[in-house]
């Protein structure tokens, strides 16, 4: 299409490529249309902005970037949807594109083992039961209220470490007078966020609190935010299930983001732009949403004086600080006359962004993309947003259509696990518990060893989160970190301090299968849910040293001094590393 | 992009690194398959994107704020001795470089490095603005993009300016924590040592052997990625453990230290021509607020005589591959120029880089801006070189940016040219 610089509005009848296909990189945010067909279509301009004329006659006026090197008007994501909906009819649910690195044929088919590789860090033996007798759409109920769910042992735990719900003031006060610890405290939220991944009942919560802490990433530990970090941690938890409208208002101004994205330093007299930004790009829209520079700036002094306390470390409202006159960014607009007034302003825009339908789309994506594949059909992707938009931007009923569709039934053995998640299914597989007594070095080991294969969590240090596509996990570092991190944890090498059960015991019930070859069966079967293929099944006798139908003796190693090896080498297997 | 004439392939390396380097990258990284690809397919691999012809860079961070002023001592200021009547270094003790500096004398060990030209100091160095917060100015330091969203080190937007070719193209040793600075896509490896780089699982080359023989044949029927990440990391583990063997041993002694592990490591991977582009080192423990002790000792001369014996000791194992090497060390602040009532210092700003290599200016580079009241920033050594001078200057001289590469790795950064480094020959 031709674009126009003129400054009076001139109309014309221009061509308009209408997208038929296109596909969307959902790591590199850039959307390459496959095909396209031209219609003529009445255009208007008026200096920049660019309107078409709609099916009811009237000019809408549609956002796009200018691509200089392609000569081209590129459209926002939304606009490719809008178009490929008045093209053609909605898509028939699709079974997913294969991901960046699909293992389908190393998993378990079993709906339920599906379902809890998916919605939990690792299925046990007692999850397994809760699915078969509520069902999955039960199952996920049940995980959707979490306070349903007797949480008492990991609470044991959870009471090792500092309260996460303690007010901010509290914190602060104890870190100002010396009684608390800076570092301790940050170490104690990731402490925190692993036991409740490792031994939570409310397994699904532990889930989405992994993904919204990474959506809403406060790299952890990170300077400046010991005494709100934890407080952080508790919000999003609180919010996770409910409406992302509520957990986006309560992120975007807690302590712990103000403080990270700089908007507590932010004024009218210079904007920081880095709050404004990362709310519009990360948080919700997207960065293709077509908002522009002007969008960022307007962003960031709608942002302006949301603030955090130095006496207190609490979140606070700093009239003086805010940027008044009239703001314009993403279909908000506001005269923002006063001073007093712009966090009326700003709390109004962040729920304008929750209800953008760029934002039900990312979010949408995000979800399909963690728990379906890392290239989501598009069918789901958009009944997720429609949802997510009906039910006034509530997560709970998306996930609930998300676990029920048939787009995410179709998707067994499409994700990888990432090597923080493999590492604690590999925990809750053997069966290992937090140390006796008050210590915490049993979970500490856990976050150093997640950190050596590339997923300290919460530690992403960029605002982005972790990636979550399998592409981003497979280095040479993060490998061998995690075949390393496996046998230290089968062996008990390092650390030494979990308790844990007796590993051929908690294996094979007790039970001694008459050869080798069904040693190897009977331990499959209780880790993957499966037993393996022939030729891995004939790889591993090699491995052992043993034929098939060798007899299980006293001088077997199988089960005996060769066991710890033989876990350790399937939970390096794609068997395992399969979500 | 242009195809690389072999003839203008550096001659110390030579053909045979790029050859074993681009049957890597194409995802024979198993150990004995790259020597059979043959030329026409580094060829064809090189037309597409020319290899990384630069020195290797050695990283070394200094974390914690490192005080150059205990190390390039002012011995001429008098102000240095005003400001700090503890823990100063008497300019008679001092090893002179020129008439404004000497060193601390626990750096004796670096001035034959000094007198054969491969030592260079920049001195009042640091980031453009104060930035005392530890974990802040690590990151922007190490992000070296201030103002812009990218979301990628330096290293890494270096390392980028060609494609992947092995495993070890950046290499993180002595921790296997990435530093913020090869953040991003291009592969990093990290290890906390050659030997230490192992599948602990395996006790014996029979018992490796049948690890490597079973993680292979576990991983058939996986996606392509999936298994090239099996079947590239026992390669890697194999040429490893070739680095690591009796037959390449460091040729001096190093101190038995962390540092010295390190560097004595990088020397192993350096001699390998295993296509080493960048090596981090991460050396802590500067931050010393109270109790650094004097020049007859303490933990400022302990340090700096590990520091100085194992940069000497990197020298000379190096031998006349220095030609290619260029060590250089960074910290995220320098220390506040005077002394606190602890015989300590404070976070401050300015500090000094070092750099080692057979490409070095020697001497003292940089605007030293004095220590009175009125040169000090807010009681600190005033920044008169942006440290993003001096990275430009070893991509420039050293590593083969080209104006507008150094451009992409150092976005927003418009400074002089220092000349602290030499272009490559």
């Amino acid at each position: 299409m031709a674009v126009s610089t003129a400054v009076t509005p001139v109309v014309r009848t221009v061509t308009q490529q209408v997208v038929v296909t296109y596909k969307y990189n959902a790591r590199t945010h850039v959307t390459t249309v496959t095909r396209s067909r031209p219609r003529r279509v009445k255009a208007r301009f008026v200096g920049t902005k660019i309107y078409l004329l709609n099916a009811a006659g009237h000019w809408a006026r549609i956002p796009y970037i200018w691509s200089s090197r392609k000569a081209a008007l590129v459209y926002n994501r939304r606009l490719h949807l809008t178009l490929i909906a008045a093209a053609k009819p909605k898509p028939k649910p699709t079974p997913p594109a294969p991901g960046a690195d699909p293992s389908p044929g190393y998993v378990s088919k079993d709906p339920a083992r599906h379902l809890l590789r998916r919605a939990t860090y690792g299925p046990t033996p007692t999850l397994l039961e809760d699915v078969a007798r509520l069902g999955i759409a039960g199952w996920v109920d049940r995980q959707l209220t979490p306070a349903s769910i007797d949480d008492s042992a990991c609470e044991a735990v959870l009471a090792r470490l500092p309260d996460q719900a303690e007010p901010i003031w509290q914190v602060h006060d104890l870190l100002d007078r010396g009684e608390r610890n800076g570092w301790d405290q940050l170490r104690g939220v990731m402490t925190a966020h692993v036991a409740r991944a490792a031994w939570s009942e409310r397994q699904l919560l532990s889930v989405m609190e992994d993904f919204w802490g990474n959506h809403f990433n406060v790299t952890t530990p990170g300077a400046e935010v010991p005494s709100s970090r934890a407080h952080y941690a508790h919000t999003i938890r609180t919010h996770a299930f409910g409406r992302f409208a509520d957990l986006l208002r309560a992120v975007t101004l807690h302590p712990a983001m103000l403080t990270y994205l700089n908007n507590r330093t932010s004024s009218d007299v210079h904007p920081n732009e880095n709050h404004g930004r990362e709310l519009l790009e990360l948080h919700t829209v997207g960065v293709d949403a077509g908002y522009g520079e002007q969008g960022v700036l307007n962003s960031a002094r709608i942002l302006t004086g949301l603030s955090v306390s130095w006496d207190s470390g609490e979140y606070l409202y700093a009239p003086w600080r805010h940027s008044v006159g009239s703001v314009s960014v993403m279909g908000f607009s506001h005269a923002n006359t006063t001073k007093a007034g712009g966090e009326a302003v700003a709390l109004a825009y962040i729920n304008h962004l929750a209800h953008r339908p760029e934002t039900a789309h990312r979010i949408a994506l995000k979800l399909a993309r963690h728990f379906v594949s890392d290239t989501p059909p598009t069918s789901l992707v958009e009944a997720l947003a429609s949802t997510y938009l009906a039910h006034d931007t509530a997560i709970a009923p998306v996930l609930r259509q998300l676990f029920t569709s048939t787009e995410f039934s179709a998707s067994i053995g499409m994700k990888t696990r990432r090597p923080y998640e493999e590492l604690i299914a590999t925990v809750r597989t053997l069966g290992l518990g937090a140390e006796l007594g008050t210590g915490v070095e049993s979970i500490e080991a856990l976050i150093w060893m997640a950190g050596d294969a590339g997923q300290p969590p919460l530690g992403w240090p960029f605002p982005t989160g972790h990636p979550d596509v399998a592409a981003a996990w497979l280095s040479t570092a993060s490998t061998l970190a995690r075949w390393n991190n496996t046998m230290n944890l089968v062996a008990n090498w390092w650390p030494t301090t979990f308790t844990r059960p007796d590993l051929r015991r908690h294996l094979t019930y007790g039970v001694t299968p008459a050869t080798c070859g069904a040693a190897v069966d009977m331990v499959c079967l209780r880790l993957f849910g499966r037993t393996l293929t022939p030729t891995h099944r004939a790889a591993v006798l090699t491995f052992l040293d043993e034929d098939a139908d060798a007899p299980i003796t006293e001088n077997t190693g199988v089960l005996t001094w060769y066991l710890e090896q033989l876990v350790a080498l399937l939970l390096n297997s794609p068997y395992h590393l399969t979500r | 992009m242009t195809d690389i004439d072999c003839t203008t392939c550096e001659p110390a390396r030579g053909i045979s690194r790029r050859t074993v380097l681009r049957g890597m990258a194409i995802g024979a990284a198993v150990a004995g398959v790259s020597s059979a690809l043959g030329p026409f397919g580094t060829r064809v691999a090189w037309a597409a994107t020319p290899g990384y012809t630069g020195d290797t860079l050695v990283v070394l961070s200094l974390r914690g704020g490192f005080d150059a002023m205990s190390a390039i001592v002012p011995a001429a200021d008098p102000d240095y001795y005003r400001l700090r009547p503890s823990i100063a270094i008497p300019a008679a003790r001092t090893l002179p470089i020129d008439s404004r500096f000497g060193l601390h004398p626990a750096l004796a060990p670096l001035t034959p490095l000094i007198d054969a030209g491969h030592l260079g100091f920049v001195h009042a160095v640091g980031l453009p603005a104060p930035n005392r917060s530890h974990f802040d100015a690590m990151d922007e330091l190490e992000q070296a993009a201030p103002g812009s969203t990218l979301r990628t080190g330096w290293l890494d937007r270096m390392l980028a300016l060609h494609d992947p070719d092995g495993p070890f193209g950046a290499v993180q040793m002595g921790s296997s924590t990435m530093p913020y600075s090869l953040a991003g896509p291009f592969p990093a490896l990290g290890m906390d040592s050659l030997d230490g780089f192992s599948l602990h699982a395996a006790w014996d080359a029979a018992s490796t052997t049948r690890w490597s023989n079973a993680l292979t044949a576990l991983h058939t029927g996986a996606g392509a990625a999936l298994k090239e990440s099996a079947t590239g990391t026992l390669g890697a583990l194999a040429t490893t453990a070739a680095l690591a063997s009796a037959a390449n041993t460091p040729t001096v002694t190093y101190p038995d230290t962390n540092l010295g592990h390190a560097l004595s490591d990088a020397g192993r991977l350096i001699r390998g021509n295993k296509g080493a582009r960048v090596i981090t080192i991460d050396e802590g423990d500067w931050d010393m607020h109270a109790g650094m002790g004097t020049v007859d000792g303490g933990w400022m001369v302990d340090h700096l005589t590990d520091l100085g014996a194992c940069l000497a000791a990197f020298a000379a194992d190096l031998g006349s591959r220095i030609a290619n090497v260029t060590l250089l060390t960074i910290t995220e602040f320098g220390r506040r120029a005077s002394e606190n009532e602890s015989q300590g210092l404070d976070h401050g700003w300015g500090s000094a880089m070092m750099l080692l290599g057979g490409g070095v200016v020697p001497g003292v580079h940089g605007s030293w801006p004095g220590l009175s009241d009125a040169a000090l920033n807010d009681g600190d050594l005033a920044v008169t070189t942006d440290y993003r001078a001096v990275l430009a200057d070893v991509l420039t001289n050293r590593c083969g940016a080209s104006t507008s590469e150094v451009a992409s790795v150092l976005p927003g950064f418009t400074g002089a040219t220092l000349g602290v480094t030499r272009a490559r020959a």
